[in-house]
Protein backbone atom coordinates (compact mmCIF):
# COMPACT_ATOMS: atom_id res chain seq x y z
CA UNK A 1 0.00 0.00 0.00
CA UNK A 2 1.68 2.88 -0.61
CA UNK A 3 1.68 5.97 1.35
CA UNK A 4 0.42 8.94 0.43
CA UNK A 5 2.96 11.66 -0.42
CA UNK A 6 3.58 14.44 1.17
CA UNK A 7 4.16 18.11 0.00
CA UNK A 8 6.54 20.49 1.48
CA UNK A 9 6.45 23.51 1.45
CA UNK A 10 9.00 24.92 -0.99
CA UNK A 11 9.92 27.26 1.83
CA UNK A 12 11.26 24.89 3.85
CA UNK A 13 13.88 24.10 1.14
CA UNK A 14 14.85 27.47 0.70
CA UNK A 15 15.60 28.53 5.14
CA UNK A 16 15.98 25.27 6.21
CA UNK A 17 18.20 23.16 3.96
CA UNK A 18 20.52 25.67 2.03
CA UNK A 19 21.03 27.22 5.65
CA UNK A 20 21.98 23.98 7.02
CA UNK A 21 24.21 23.35 4.28
CA UNK A 22 25.80 26.62 4.81
CA UNK A 23 26.46 26.20 7.98
CA UNK A 24 27.93 22.90 8.48
CA UNK A 25 30.24 23.58 5.47
CA UNK A 26 31.28 26.81 7.27
CA UNK A 27 32.39 25.50 10.40
CA UNK A 28 33.93 22.64 8.91
CA UNK A 29 36.04 25.42 7.47
CA UNK A 30 36.67 26.98 10.34
CA UNK A 31 37.52 23.93 12.02
CA UNK A 32 40.25 23.60 9.75
CA UNK A 33 42.09 26.26 10.36
CA UNK A 34 41.55 26.60 13.93
CA UNK A 35 43.35 22.88 14.06
CA UNK A 36 46.04 24.18 11.28
CA UNK A 37 46.39 27.41 14.39
CA UNK A 38 46.46 24.76 17.50
CA UNK A 39 49.57 22.09 15.80
CA UNK A 40 51.84 21.59 17.85
CA UNK A 41 55.17 20.16 16.54
CA UNK A 42 56.10 16.56 17.01
CA UNK A 43 59.45 16.13 18.12
CA UNK A 44 60.35 12.95 17.07
CA UNK A 45 63.60 11.31 19.04
CA UNK A 46 66.97 9.91 17.11
CA UNK A 47 66.08 6.61 18.66
CA UNK A 48 62.58 6.42 16.98
CA UNK A 49 63.86 7.58 14.25
CA UNK A 50 66.93 5.24 13.83
CA UNK A 51 64.86 2.85 15.24
CA UNK A 52 62.55 3.11 12.53
CA UNK A 53 64.93 2.85 10.10
CA UNK A 54 66.11 -0.57 11.19
CA UNK A 55 62.39 -1.67 11.00
CA UNK A 56 62.73 -0.66 7.23
CA UNK A 57 66.43 -1.73 6.66
CA UNK A 58 65.26 -5.67 8.08
CA UNK A 59 61.95 -5.49 5.80
CA UNK A 60 64.03 -4.89 2.69
CA UNK A 61 66.32 -7.58 3.52
CA UNK A 62 63.46 -10.39 3.64
CA UNK A 63 62.08 -8.48 0.11
CA UNK A 64 64.78 -7.77 -1.80
CA UNK A 65 67.68 -10.34 -0.07
CA UNK A 66 68.18 -12.23 -3.29
CA UNK A 67 69.66 -9.34 -5.24
CA UNK A 68 72.86 -9.86 -3.08
CA UNK A 69 74.85 -13.42 -3.07
CA UNK A 70 74.20 -15.74 -0.55
CA UNK A 71 76.89 -14.77 1.66
CA UNK A 72 76.32 -11.11 2.09
CA UNK A 73 72.48 -12.05 2.92
CA UNK A 74 73.89 -14.42 5.83
CA UNK A 75 75.86 -12.51 7.02
CA UNK A 76 72.83 -9.94 7.80
CA UNK A 77 70.86 -11.84 8.65
CA UNK A 78 73.22 -13.26 11.34
CA UNK A 79 73.42 -9.85 12.25
CA UNK A 80 70.35 -9.15 13.21
CA UNK A 81 68.73 -12.41 14.51
CA UNK A 82 71.90 -14.28 16.21
CA UNK A 83 70.71 -15.99 19.66
CA UNK A 84 73.54 -14.28 21.84
CA UNK A 85 74.37 -10.96 20.05
CA UNK A 86 71.90 -10.04 17.46
CA UNK A 87 70.34 -7.14 16.69
CA UNK A 88 66.55 -7.84 17.36
CA UNK A 89 68.02 -9.99 20.45
CA UNK A 90 70.10 -7.41 22.29
CA UNK A 91 68.07 -4.32 21.64
CA UNK A 92 65.29 -3.34 24.26
CA UNK A 93 63.96 -0.29 24.22
CA UNK A 94 62.84 1.42 27.59
CA UNK A 95 58.97 1.47 26.93
CA UNK A 96 56.96 3.76 28.82
CA UNK A 97 53.01 3.33 27.11
CA UNK A 98 51.78 7.00 26.47
CA UNK A 99 49.10 7.27 28.90
CA UNK A 100 47.22 10.53 28.60
CA UNK A 101 48.01 11.09 32.81
CA UNK A 102 51.78 10.83 32.64
CA UNK A 103 52.37 12.31 28.86
CA UNK A 104 51.11 15.97 28.85
CA UNK A 105 51.57 16.34 25.47
CA UNK A 106 49.36 13.80 24.71
CA UNK A 107 47.18 15.56 27.27
CA UNK A 108 46.98 18.59 25.36
CA UNK A 109 46.79 16.70 22.39
CA UNK A 110 43.52 15.13 23.38
CA UNK A 111 41.84 18.32 25.17
CA UNK A 112 42.77 20.14 21.11
CA UNK A 113 41.16 17.30 19.92
CA UNK A 114 38.09 17.59 21.57
CA UNK A 115 37.48 21.42 21.50
CA UNK A 116 37.55 21.44 17.94
CA UNK A 117 35.88 18.81 16.41
CA UNK A 118 33.18 17.38 19.19
CA UNK A 119 32.28 20.07 20.91
CA UNK A 120 31.14 22.29 17.80
CA UNK A 121 29.54 19.09 16.46
CA UNK A 122 27.63 19.30 19.81
CA UNK A 123 26.70 22.94 20.30
CA UNK A 124 25.63 23.48 16.70
CA UNK A 125 23.59 20.06 16.50
CA UNK A 126 21.46 21.26 19.38
CA UNK A 127 21.43 24.69 18.22
CA UNK A 128 19.79 23.66 14.98
CA UNK A 129 17.68 21.38 16.82
CA UNK A 130 16.57 23.90 18.85
CA UNK A 131 15.77 26.73 16.00
CA UNK A 132 14.48 24.22 13.63
CA UNK A 133 12.09 21.95 15.00
CA UNK A 134 8.58 21.21 14.61
CA UNK A 135 8.43 20.21 10.85
CA UNK A 136 10.23 17.88 9.17
CA UNK A 137 12.67 18.66 6.94
CA UNK A 138 13.21 15.98 4.19
CA UNK A 139 12.85 12.41 3.76
CA UNK A 140 15.76 9.58 3.20
CA UNK A 141 15.35 7.69 -0.21
CA UNK A 142 14.60 3.65 2.03
CA UNK A 143 12.54 2.89 4.04
CA UNK A 144 13.07 3.02 7.81
CA UNK A 145 11.81 0.55 10.59
CA UNK A 146 9.86 2.46 13.39
CA UNK A 147 12.48 2.03 15.80
CA UNK A 148 14.59 5.43 14.33
CA UNK A 149 11.79 7.23 14.78
CA UNK A 150 12.78 8.88 18.12
CA UNK A 151 15.97 9.41 16.87
CA UNK A 152 15.33 10.84 13.25
CA UNK A 153 12.03 12.79 14.52
CA UNK A 154 13.30 14.83 17.60
CA UNK A 155 10.31 17.66 17.75
CA UNK A 156 7.82 16.02 15.56
CA UNK A 157 5.18 14.36 17.54
CA UNK A 158 2.95 12.27 14.74
CA UNK A 159 2.72 8.85 15.80
CA UNK A 160 1.89 8.01 12.32
CA UNK A 161 4.58 9.58 9.79
CA UNK A 162 6.27 7.52 8.30
CA UNK A 163 10.13 7.35 9.77
CA UNK A 164 11.50 8.03 6.59
CA UNK A 165 10.99 11.61 7.12
CA UNK A 166 13.64 13.16 9.11
CA UNK A 167 13.97 16.53 11.13
CA UNK A 168 16.37 18.99 10.22
CA UNK A 169 18.96 17.48 13.35
CA UNK A 170 19.42 14.36 11.16
CA UNK A 171 19.74 16.52 7.70
CA UNK A 172 22.43 18.10 9.83
CA UNK A 173 24.28 15.18 10.90
CA UNK A 174 23.96 13.79 7.05
CA UNK A 175 25.61 17.12 6.15
CA UNK A 176 28.38 16.45 8.30
CA UNK A 177 29.65 13.14 6.58
CA UNK A 178 28.48 14.00 2.92
CA UNK A 179 30.45 17.09 2.88
CA UNK A 180 34.15 15.27 3.60
CA UNK A 181 34.90 14.85 -0.08
CA UNK A 182 33.76 18.78 -0.63
CA UNK A 183 36.40 19.26 1.92
CA UNK A 184 39.07 17.45 0.17
CA UNK A 185 38.21 19.01 -2.98
CA UNK A 186 38.54 22.60 -1.37
CA UNK A 187 41.05 22.17 1.28
CA UNK A 188 43.15 19.58 -0.41
CA UNK A 189 43.85 16.62 1.35
CA UNK A 190 44.28 16.18 5.07
CA UNK A 191 42.82 18.73 6.42
CA UNK A 192 41.48 19.48 9.60
CA UNK A 193 37.41 19.51 9.23
CA UNK A 194 37.29 15.69 8.19
CA UNK A 195 35.80 14.82 11.38
CA UNK A 196 35.03 10.83 10.33
CA UNK A 197 38.58 10.51 9.73
CA UNK A 198 39.61 12.25 13.01
CA UNK A 199 37.22 9.79 14.70
CA UNK A 200 38.12 6.35 12.93
CA UNK A 201 41.90 8.05 14.10
CA UNK A 202 40.97 8.27 17.73
CA UNK A 203 39.82 4.34 17.21
CA UNK A 204 42.90 3.22 16.18
CA UNK A 205 45.00 5.51 18.00
CA UNK A 206 45.29 3.18 20.67
CA UNK A 207 46.14 -0.03 18.37
CA UNK A 208 49.34 2.84 16.92
CA UNK A 209 50.44 3.83 20.02
CA UNK A 210 54.18 3.61 18.16
CA UNK A 211 56.77 3.82 21.15
CA UNK A 212 55.15 0.68 23.14
CA UNK A 213 55.33 -1.02 20.12
CA UNK A 214 59.35 -1.32 19.25
CA UNK A 215 59.90 -4.03 20.87
CA UNK A 216 56.98 -6.12 19.64
CA UNK A 217 57.97 -4.55 16.14
CA UNK A 218 61.56 -6.24 16.85
CA UNK A 219 60.09 -9.13 17.87
CA UNK A 220 57.42 -9.79 14.76
CA UNK A 221 60.73 -8.61 12.73
CA UNK A 222 63.17 -11.30 14.49
CA UNK A 223 60.53 -14.00 13.44
CA UNK A 224 59.76 -12.89 9.69
CA UNK A 225 63.49 -13.12 9.27
CA UNK A 226 64.10 -16.04 10.33
CA UNK A 227 61.87 -17.43 8.16
CA UNK A 228 63.26 -15.99 4.96
CA UNK A 229 65.77 -17.76 2.90
CA UNK A 230 67.92 -17.19 0.72
CA UNK A 231 66.92 -17.77 -3.68
CA UNK A 232 69.36 -15.97 -5.55
CA UNK A 233 67.63 -14.50 -8.12
CA UNK A 234 70.73 -14.62 -10.73
CA UNK A 235 70.67 -18.33 -10.79
CA UNK A 236 70.23 -18.79 -14.53
CA UNK A 237 70.82 -15.65 -15.58
CA UNK A 238 73.80 -15.93 -18.26
CA UNK A 239 71.84 -18.55 -19.97
CA UNK A 240 68.84 -16.74 -19.77
CA UNK A 241 70.52 -13.18 -21.20
CA UNK A 242 72.61 -14.68 -23.99
CA UNK A 243 69.32 -16.77 -25.53
CA UNK A 244 68.90 -13.55 -27.50
CA UNK A 245 70.96 -10.73 -28.86
CA UNK A 246 70.60 -7.73 -27.13
CA UNK A 247 68.57 -4.77 -27.91
CA UNK A 248 70.46 -1.74 -29.25
CA UNK A 249 67.70 -0.05 -31.04
CA UNK A 250 67.82 3.50 -31.34
CA UNK A 251 71.13 3.39 -29.05
CA UNK A 252 72.74 5.62 -31.21
CA UNK A 253 70.65 8.43 -31.99
CA UNK A 254 71.42 10.88 -34.79
CA UNK A 255 70.40 14.31 -32.71
CA UNK A 256 72.54 15.20 -29.80
CA UNK A 257 71.00 18.09 -27.30
CA UNK A 258 72.56 21.06 -27.87
CA UNK A 259 72.92 23.55 -25.26
CA UNK A 260 70.21 23.94 -22.36
CA UNK A 261 67.20 23.99 -23.92
CA UNK B 1 75.80 39.90 -23.03
CA UNK B 2 73.12 37.96 -24.09
CA UNK B 3 70.12 36.87 -21.77
CA UNK B 4 69.87 33.31 -21.52
CA UNK B 5 65.95 34.07 -22.82
CA UNK B 6 67.20 35.77 -25.81
CA UNK B 7 70.22 32.90 -27.02
CA UNK B 8 67.74 30.14 -26.35
CA UNK B 9 64.31 32.21 -27.26
CA UNK B 10 62.71 30.80 -24.26
CA UNK B 11 59.98 32.32 -21.95
CA UNK B 12 61.03 32.57 -17.94
CA UNK B 13 57.95 30.10 -17.41
CA UNK B 14 60.01 27.74 -19.44
CA UNK B 15 63.21 28.42 -17.38
CA UNK B 16 61.52 28.15 -14.21
CA UNK B 17 60.24 24.44 -15.25
CA UNK B 18 63.90 23.87 -16.44
CA UNK B 19 65.11 24.09 -12.97
CA UNK B 20 62.57 22.57 -11.21
CA UNK B 21 63.70 19.55 -13.60
CA UNK B 22 67.52 19.77 -12.81
CA UNK B 23 65.85 20.45 -8.78
CA UNK B 24 64.07 17.02 -8.96
CA UNK B 25 66.75 14.62 -10.72
CA UNK B 26 69.65 16.01 -9.17
CA UNK B 27 72.10 17.38 -12.08
CA UNK B 28 74.84 19.16 -10.70
CA UNK B 29 74.99 21.00 -13.72
CA UNK B 30 76.10 24.33 -11.98
CA UNK B 31 77.13 26.72 -14.55
CA UNK B 32 73.91 26.22 -16.45
CA UNK B 33 72.21 26.65 -13.29
CA UNK B 34 73.88 29.56 -12.52
CA UNK B 35 73.32 31.17 -15.82
CA UNK B 36 70.00 30.37 -16.28
CA UNK B 37 68.79 31.28 -12.45
CA UNK B 38 70.74 34.35 -11.53
CA UNK B 39 68.83 35.66 -14.83
CA UNK B 40 65.48 34.20 -13.43
CA UNK B 41 66.07 35.81 -9.79
CA UNK B 42 67.20 39.51 -11.67
CA UNK B 43 64.75 39.51 -13.97
CA UNK B 44 61.73 37.81 -12.78
CA UNK B 45 61.75 37.37 -9.02
CA UNK B 46 58.20 39.19 -9.16
CA UNK B 47 56.74 36.70 -11.21
CA UNK B 48 57.94 34.08 -9.17
CA UNK B 49 55.99 34.13 -6.08
CA UNK B 50 56.78 31.50 -3.78
CA UNK B 51 58.97 29.39 -5.96
CA UNK B 52 61.42 32.29 -5.61
CA UNK B 53 62.82 30.78 -1.59
CA UNK B 54 63.57 27.12 -3.73
CA UNK B 55 65.14 28.58 -6.68
CA UNK B 56 67.56 30.70 -3.92
CA UNK B 57 68.36 27.96 -2.50
CA UNK B 58 69.56 26.09 -5.69
CA UNK B 59 70.92 28.78 -7.19
CA UNK B 60 73.32 29.43 -4.12
CA UNK B 61 74.50 25.90 -4.04
CA UNK B 62 75.33 26.44 -7.94
CA UNK B 63 77.09 29.45 -7.11
CA UNK B 64 79.20 28.05 -4.23
CA UNK B 65 80.09 25.23 -6.91
CA UNK B 66 81.15 28.16 -9.92
CA UNK B 67 83.00 30.27 -7.13
CA UNK B 68 80.18 32.88 -7.46
CA UNK B 69 80.31 34.48 -3.77
CA UNK B 70 78.86 37.62 -4.50
CA UNK B 71 75.65 35.53 -5.91
CA UNK B 72 75.63 33.10 -3.31
CA UNK B 73 75.87 36.19 -1.00
CA UNK B 74 72.71 37.87 -2.08
CA UNK B 75 70.49 34.43 -2.52
CA UNK B 76 71.79 33.81 1.05
CA UNK B 77 70.71 37.19 2.25
CA UNK B 78 67.47 37.26 0.76
CA UNK B 79 66.92 33.68 2.56
CA UNK B 80 67.99 34.88 5.79
CA UNK B 81 65.24 37.64 6.05
CA UNK B 82 62.57 35.68 4.79
CA UNK B 83 63.43 32.45 7.02
CA UNK B 84 64.92 33.59 9.96
CA UNK B 85 65.89 30.81 12.73
CA UNK B 86 65.83 28.27 9.80
CA UNK B 87 68.06 25.54 9.87
CA UNK B 88 67.75 24.98 6.62
CA UNK B 89 69.31 28.24 6.02
CA UNK B 90 71.77 27.45 9.03
CA UNK B 91 73.54 24.98 6.50
CA UNK B 92 73.52 26.98 3.59
CA UNK B 93 75.42 29.92 6.03
CA UNK B 94 77.76 26.76 6.89
CA UNK B 95 77.82 25.55 3.55
CA UNK B 96 79.17 29.11 2.03
CA UNK B 97 81.56 29.26 4.77
CA UNK B 98 82.78 25.62 3.60
CA UNK B 99 83.27 27.17 0.32
CA UNK B 100 85.68 29.65 1.45
CA UNK B 101 87.36 27.34 3.49
CA UNK B 102 86.64 29.17 6.89
CA UNK B 103 85.96 25.38 8.39
CA UNK B 104 86.29 26.26 11.65
CA UNK B 105 83.71 28.51 11.50
CA UNK B 106 81.54 26.27 9.08
CA UNK B 107 81.87 23.51 12.03
CA UNK B 108 80.67 25.79 15.00
CA UNK B 109 77.23 26.93 12.69
CA UNK B 110 76.34 22.80 12.20
CA UNK B 111 77.45 22.23 16.09
CA UNK B 112 74.78 24.68 16.95
CA UNK B 113 72.06 23.06 14.19
CA UNK B 114 72.83 19.57 15.67
CA UNK B 115 72.43 21.24 20.19
CA UNK B 116 69.18 22.40 18.51
CA UNK B 117 68.21 19.43 16.37
CA UNK B 118 70.23 16.22 17.51
CA UNK B 119 67.82 14.44 14.49
CA UNK B 120 69.09 16.98 11.77
CA UNK B 121 70.80 14.61 9.01
CA UNK B 122 72.16 17.85 6.48
CA UNK B 123 74.27 19.04 9.22
CA UNK B 124 76.04 15.91 10.22
CA UNK B 125 76.54 15.34 6.43
CA UNK B 126 78.09 18.61 5.89
CA UNK B 127 80.72 17.78 9.11
CA UNK B 128 81.43 14.60 7.53
CA UNK B 129 81.72 16.54 3.88
CA UNK B 130 83.91 18.90 5.79
CA UNK B 131 86.66 16.36 6.76
CA UNK B 132 86.22 14.77 3.60
CA UNK B 133 87.75 17.82 1.86
CA UNK B 134 90.22 18.59 4.54
CA UNK B 135 91.91 15.33 3.29
CA UNK B 136 90.96 13.36 6.35
CA UNK B 137 89.58 10.03 4.82
CA UNK B 138 89.62 7.75 7.79
CA UNK B 139 88.01 10.01 9.98
CA UNK B 140 85.58 10.90 7.21
CA UNK B 141 84.94 7.37 7.34
CA UNK B 142 84.63 6.78 10.93
CA UNK B 143 81.92 9.83 11.22
CA UNK B 144 80.27 8.37 8.15
CA UNK B 145 79.89 4.40 9.84
CA UNK B 146 79.07 6.16 13.04
CA UNK B 147 76.19 8.04 11.32
CA UNK B 148 75.23 5.18 9.21
CA UNK B 149 74.85 2.94 12.45
CA UNK B 150 72.10 5.72 13.21
CA UNK B 151 70.67 6.21 10.09
CA UNK B 152 70.74 2.79 8.07
CA UNK B 153 67.87 4.11 5.53
CA UNK B 154 70.19 6.98 4.21
CA UNK B 155 70.75 6.26 0.63
CA UNK B 156 73.37 8.67 -0.37
CA UNK B 157 75.04 8.12 2.80
CA UNK B 158 75.77 4.26 1.77
CA UNK B 159 76.74 5.70 -1.99
CA UNK B 160 79.50 7.89 -0.44
CA UNK B 161 81.23 5.36 1.88
CA UNK B 162 80.91 3.03 -0.87
CA UNK B 163 83.35 5.78 -2.89
CA UNK B 164 85.57 6.60 0.43
CA UNK B 165 86.32 2.93 0.82
CA UNK B 166 87.41 2.34 -3.08
CA UNK B 167 89.54 5.52 -2.31
CA UNK B 168 90.56 3.75 0.52
CA UNK B 169 91.72 0.45 -1.68
CA UNK B 170 88.82 -1.45 1.12
CA UNK B 171 87.06 -3.34 -1.48
CA UNK B 172 85.39 -5.66 0.76
CA UNK B 173 83.56 -2.97 2.55
CA UNK B 174 82.95 -1.00 -0.73
CA UNK B 175 81.26 -4.13 -1.81
CA UNK B 176 79.32 -4.03 1.29
CA UNK B 177 78.10 -0.72 0.85
CA UNK B 178 77.02 -1.24 -2.67
CA UNK B 179 75.11 -4.31 -1.60
CA UNK B 180 73.09 -2.23 0.82
CA UNK B 181 72.49 -0.05 -2.44
CA UNK B 182 71.63 -2.91 -4.35
CA UNK B 183 69.17 -4.33 -1.99
CA UNK B 184 67.02 -0.65 -1.47
CA UNK B 185 67.62 -0.40 -5.67
CA UNK B 186 67.08 -4.05 -6.91
CA UNK B 187 66.19 -2.16 -10.55
CA UNK B 188 69.21 0.62 -10.84
CA UNK B 189 71.99 -0.86 -13.44
CA UNK B 190 74.35 1.24 -12.40
CA UNK B 191 74.72 -0.29 -8.13
CA UNK B 192 74.78 -3.57 -10.08
CA UNK B 193 77.68 -2.78 -12.48
CA UNK B 194 79.70 -0.35 -10.13
CA UNK B 195 79.37 -3.90 -7.61
CA UNK B 196 80.39 -6.50 -10.43
CA UNK B 197 83.16 -3.71 -11.05
CA UNK B 198 84.48 -3.50 -7.74
CA UNK B 199 84.31 -7.69 -7.34
CA UNK B 200 86.51 -7.77 -10.11
CA UNK B 201 89.07 -5.45 -9.06
CA UNK B 202 89.29 -7.70 -5.46
CA UNK B 203 90.00 -10.57 -7.95
CA UNK B 204 90.11 -14.29 -6.97
CA UNK B 205 88.33 -17.09 -8.48
CA UNK B 206 84.71 -16.66 -6.37
CA UNK B 207 85.00 -12.82 -6.80
CA UNK B 208 85.24 -13.06 -10.70
CA UNK B 209 82.56 -15.41 -10.83
CA UNK B 210 80.09 -13.37 -9.06
CA UNK B 211 81.43 -9.87 -11.25
CA UNK B 212 80.53 -11.66 -14.34
CA UNK B 213 77.06 -12.45 -12.55
CA UNK B 214 76.78 -9.01 -12.02
CA UNK B 215 77.81 -7.57 -15.08
CA UNK B 216 75.18 -9.55 -16.45
CA UNK B 217 72.89 -8.71 -14.42
CA UNK B 218 73.38 -4.63 -15.21
CA UNK B 219 73.28 -6.08 -18.76
CA UNK B 220 69.62 -7.65 -18.03
CA UNK B 221 68.70 -4.65 -16.08
CA UNK B 222 69.64 -2.17 -19.40
CA UNK B 223 70.84 -3.72 -22.27
CA UNK B 224 72.57 -0.98 -23.87
CA UNK B 225 75.23 -0.56 -20.98
CA UNK B 226 78.17 -0.68 -22.80
CA UNK B 227 80.34 -0.82 -19.78
CA UNK B 228 79.06 -3.92 -18.58
CA UNK B 229 79.09 -5.52 -21.68
CA UNK B 230 83.06 -4.65 -21.76
CA UNK B 231 82.72 -6.36 -18.24
CA UNK B 232 81.41 -8.90 -18.82
CA UNK B 233 83.87 -10.06 -21.92
CA UNK B 234 86.86 -9.19 -19.34
CA UNK B 235 85.71 -11.41 -16.52
CA UNK B 236 84.66 -14.45 -18.71
CA UNK B 237 87.90 -14.49 -20.48
CA UNK B 238 89.52 -13.99 -17.24
CA UNK B 239 88.28 -17.21 -15.60
CA UNK B 240 87.97 -18.95 -18.78
CA UNK B 241 91.98 -18.05 -18.95
CA UNK B 242 92.77 -19.22 -15.13
CA UNK B 243 94.48 -22.37 -14.65
CA UNK B 244 92.75 -23.95 -12.30
CA UNK B 245 89.28 -24.21 -13.56
CA UNK B 246 87.52 -27.17 -14.62
CA UNK B 247 87.12 -28.20 -18.57
CA UNK B 248 83.15 -27.16 -18.17
CA UNK B 249 83.39 -23.96 -16.45
CA UNK B 250 85.93 -23.16 -19.17
CA UNK B 251 84.12 -23.79 -21.98
CA UNK B 252 81.22 -21.84 -20.10
CA UNK B 253 83.46 -18.99 -20.05
CA UNK B 254 84.75 -19.08 -23.47
CA UNK B 255 81.05 -18.77 -24.60
CA UNK B 256 80.25 -16.06 -22.40
CA UNK B 257 82.88 -14.54 -23.77
CA UNK B 258 82.66 -14.72 -27.31
CA UNK B 259 78.91 -13.69 -27.10
CA UNK B 260 79.93 -10.93 -25.27
CA UNK B 261 82.40 -10.31 -28.11
CA UNK B 262 79.81 -10.78 -30.70
CA UNK B 263 77.62 -8.01 -28.70
CA UNK B 264 80.32 -5.58 -28.95
CA UNK B 265 80.94 -5.76 -32.54
CA UNK B 266 77.13 -5.39 -33.33
CA UNK B 267 76.97 -2.56 -31.22
CA UNK B 268 80.25 -0.66 -33.15
CA UNK B 269 78.39 -1.97 -36.26
CA UNK B 270 75.04 0.00 -35.46
CA UNK B 271 77.16 3.04 -34.33
CA UNK B 272 78.68 3.89 -37.55
CA UNK B 273 75.71 3.36 -39.35
CA UNK B 274 77.44 1.03 -42.13
CA UNK B 275 79.22 3.81 -43.41
CA UNK B 276 82.99 3.53 -44.82
CA UNK B 277 84.03 4.21 -41.66
CA UNK B 278 82.83 1.69 -39.72
CA UNK B 279 84.74 -1.48 -41.36
CA UNK B 280 87.95 0.49 -40.20
CA UNK B 281 86.50 0.64 -36.69
CA UNK B 282 85.41 -2.79 -36.83
CA UNK B 283 88.68 -3.72 -37.11
CA UNK B 284 90.03 -1.74 -34.32
CA UNK B 285 87.26 -3.33 -32.41
CA UNK B 286 88.58 -6.89 -33.26
CA UNK B 287 91.94 -6.23 -32.25
CA UNK B 288 90.85 -4.42 -29.42
CA UNK B 289 89.46 -7.70 -27.79
CA UNK B 290 92.20 -10.02 -29.14
CA UNK B 291 94.60 -7.76 -27.30
CA UNK B 292 92.05 -7.97 -24.10
CA UNK B 293 92.30 -11.24 -24.25
CA UNK B 294 93.81 -12.62 -21.16
CA UNK B 295 96.47 -15.14 -21.61
CA UNK B 296 97.45 -17.64 -18.78
CA UNK B 297 100.14 -16.76 -17.18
Amino acid sequence: MAEPELLLDSNIRLWVILPIVFITFLVGVIRHYVSILLQSDKKLTLEQVSDSQVLIRSRILRENGKYIPKQSFLMRKFFFNNQDDGFFKKTKRKVIPPSPMTDPSMLTDMIKGNVTNVLPMLLIGGWINWTFSGFVTTKVPFPLTLRFKPMLQQGIELLTLDASWVSSASWYFLNVFGLRSMYSLILGQDNGADQSRIMQEQMSGAAMAMPADTNKAFKAEWEALELTDHQWALEGLEEELMSKDLDLDNMFSSELPTGIF
Amino acid sequence: MASVSDMYDVTWEEMRDKLRKWREENYRNSEQIVEVGEELIQEHASKLGDDIWIIYEQVMIAALDCSRDDLATTCLHELKKQFQGSHRVKRLAGMRLEALERYDEALKMYNDILQDDSTNTAARKRKIAILKAQGKSTEAIRELNEYLEQFVGDQEAWHELAELYINEHDYAKAAFSLEELMMTNPHNHLYCEQYAEVKYTQGGMENLELSRKYFAQALKLNNRNMRALFGLYMSASHIAASPKVSAKVKKDNVKYAAWAASQINRAYQLAGHGTKETKCSLKAVEEMLESMQIMPS
